[in-house]
Formats: C-alpha cells, structure tokens, sequence
C-alpha cells in the first residue's frame, strides 16, 4: 500500500543558515552518511499549534527525517496529494523512505512534538487525536518513542539537529530555546 | 457540514472573486464601523483581499506568520462552514484595554505590558471580538438572507501560525484548498493594528454563490 502514494511535499529547499524550514504536510530527509559534516542542515518549524512535527531518526546510519503533520487520519479511497498532511500515512511512508536511504528498522527512533490545544474549544481536540494516532502507528511498526513534548495550551517551535540529533523547543511564552532532554 | 469529497481542483471566476470580496467588504465595514463608534476615533481599512490557496500556504499571506499576536476565533453556530478569526497585535490590544477603561472612569491602573493583564481584561478583549465578529456576520446575514449567529469568542496569545493550525485542520480534511478573505485595519489616532479573516469553506461556495445568483459548479 505504501509503494503506491507517490511521496510529495518533499522539501529540499537550505536556505542561507543551513536551515529547513517544513510546511504544512510536507516532509523532509536528510542522509549524512556520505557528507562532510558541514552540509547537515537544521530543520525547523516555527508556529506549531495543533500540528505535530514527527522525527524519526537511526543515529547508527545517519539517516533522519521529520514531518509536519496536520491531521490525524485520511480518507479512504481518495486521491491524496500530501500524505504527510496526515498521521497514519506520513508515519508509513517516513519510515518507508528512512529504509530505503539506508537506516535500519530496528534503530529507528521517534521523537514527537506539538499537539496543543490553543483555542480552548470543546471540539477542537485535533492535537490529541494527532498524539494518539501517531503513537498507535508508531507502535503498529515498533517503533520507540524516545522523547516527546505534547500537548498543553501553548504553541511551540522546533529545531531538529541533524548532525548530533538534538531537539530545541521553545514554548511562545518563552523566550529561549531549551534542549529536549 | 463537510462532505466526503476531495475537491481536485478550484478555479474562480472574476465574477465570483468579487462577490466573495463583497462578502468580505461588507461585513468587515460594518464591522469597523462599530469598532470605530465604540471608540470614537477613526479606523482605516485596506482594501479586502482574497485568497484562494493551498492550505500550507495560509500562514505564508500574513506579513510575519512567526509573530506572538492576540487571535480571536469565532464559529458560526449550525454553521460549521464559515468562521471568523481576527488578530490584533499586542500594543493594539493594550492601547484598547487603557481606552476602554478610561470611558469607564474605572479605578484599574494603566496596563503597560501584557503580563498585567487579568481576567477582566482577557473578557474585555472577547467582547471587542465578540463586536466585531457579530457585526460582521449579522451583516452576511443580512446580505444573504440566512441566519448567522456567532459563537462566544475564544481569545489566545501565541504564535499567528499555531492559532492558525487548528483552523486550517478544520478545513483541510478534505480539501487541499482554502480561502480566506481578509481586511486589516489601523487606527488614526490611536495605535490600533489588526486583521480580521473570513474563512468559509469550499462547500460553503456553491451555496453562496446560488443565492447571488451566480452558477457555479464545484469540480467535486
């Protein structure tokens, strides 16, 4: 099933200060193996509310990958142009695509952040429905979650260090960026 | 309510932009209007403009989607495909407080930062959203016909982008598309900056478009 969505919303794009910044629904991969250690780019997501931002990484093999998810489940039987756009699927195919560049499925592992609940609306519980489905994914395929940052009233901002594999979160109401322990 | 329909593709008429700019004119000039009656100044409106986007690209039409603002989000009862969300910067809303307790001659002291701020506050900033939001869509309503009544408004400081998270997950279940007709406004005397945001959804269109009178067949 998974060899059969086309993987878009890939983003490439470093800018100037060797960082990623990742929309909506799209994702990206970064292979250090074979670089210098200069070219492995941060990648960053600055106003994330009810979204979750997946990283999975295998720091044996270098390989990592991060995707900005916004909902919790798809549609069946629809033509779907960003699979990461939703939890079940952008898990899927992250992994899929960690494989495939060369990590090994036993090493992958999964760091989740975001998920709040900002507004605070009965029926907005978006966030939650994300932390809960990614979780259930993650452990359909095995995969540990190593650290996590969810849910809360606040939203957040997120670098993702590809060299040492390091996360930093801020909180809006903060005003520095904190290593997640 | 949303049907399970993934729309593939969305074009608009000139025609249609327009009538949906209208919409937009319309409600955000009445709406301003009451904001400016309430405080006795003047405020400046720009144009209304509309935009017909993919969903990641929302935050992108703000001027600095990264920025900690006040957001106001407002639902439509019985009517889940239209909501309102208005951000005002965080000097607009102090400004306002200190105005608004000055016309009450209430004995609060000045607020100067956001962190004085307190719960009478926070319900003074839902009512200023609560007036605008309301008189925008009984101005829709009017216009259309149909009956729309505004939820009570619901107030956060954070990050443009995070408010806009949720929004744009309620939209974008099944539609990779969204639109979202803005107007900013500015006060003349006083500091005042906001924006205030029409987001109906695209199964919403078909219906406003037949009562214009206008055809228009979604490509659903």
């Amino acid at each position: 099933m998974v060899n059969k969505i086309k993987s878009y919303g890939k983003i490439d794009e470093i800018d100037r200060n060797g960082e990623i910044f990742l929309p909506i629904g799209h994702y990206t991969l970064i292979n250090c193996k074979n670089k210098p250690n200069n070219t492995n780019p941060k990648i960053s997501i600055y106003g994330l509310g009810s979204c979750i931002a997946l990283i999975l990484f295998d720091c044996k093999n270098k390989v990592s990958g991060m995707s900005h998810i916004l909902l919790p489940k798809a549609q069946k039987n629809k033509k779907i142009e960003y699979p990461h756009k939703y939890a079940d699927l952008s898990v899927k195919l992250l992994v899929h695509e960690l494989v495939k560049h060369g990590a090994m499925k036993e090493n992958i592992k999964g760091i989740i952040i975001g998920g709040s609940k900002i507004f605070d609306l009965d029926e907005n519980f978006m966030g939650i429905d994300n932390i809960q489905a990614i979780k259930l994914e993650l452990a359909k395929l095995n995969i540990n979650i190593l650290k996590e940052h969810v849910g809360g009233k606040e939203g957040r901002a997120v670098i993702f260090d590809t060299k040492n594999f390091t996360v930093l979160v801020k909180l809006t109401s903060e005003t520095s960026f904190t290593r997640l322990q | 309510m949303v049907k399970n329909k993934q729309i593939k593709d969305l074009k608009l008429t000139p025609e249609q932009i327009d009538v949906l700019k209208e919409f937009g004119n319309i409600g955000s000039g009445n709406a301003i209007t009451a904001l400016s009656d309430l405080l006795n100044d003047t405020v400046n409106v720009s144009l209304t403009a509309l935009n017909l986007c993919a969903f990641w690209k929302i935050p992108d039409l703000f001027e600095d989607p990264n920025i900690e603002v006040f957001g106001i989000y407002t639902e439509i009862l019985d009517n889940p495909d239209l909501s309102i969300i208005q951000f005002f910067t965080k000097e607009s809303i102090i400004n306002l407080i200190n105005i608004l307790n000055e016309f009450n001659n209430s004995n609060s002291s000045e607020i100067k930062n956001i962190r004085d701020l307190n719960e009478f506050s926070y319900s003074i900033i839902s009512e200023i959203g609560n007036l605008l939001a309301g008189h925008y869509a009984s101005a829709l309503a009017d216009l259309l016909s149909i009956k729309l009544v505004p939820s009570v408004p619901k107030v956060a400081l954070d990050n443009l982008t995070a408010m806009l998270n949720g929004v744009i997950a309620k939209y974008s279940q099944f539609a990779d598309y969204s639109i979202i007709i803005d107007t900013k406004l500015q006060g003349k005397a006083i500091n005042l900056n906001g924006i205030i945001c029409l987001l109906p959804s695209i199964n919403i269109l078909n219906k406003l478009f037949k009562i214009v009178n206008l055809k228009f067949n979604l490509n659903l």
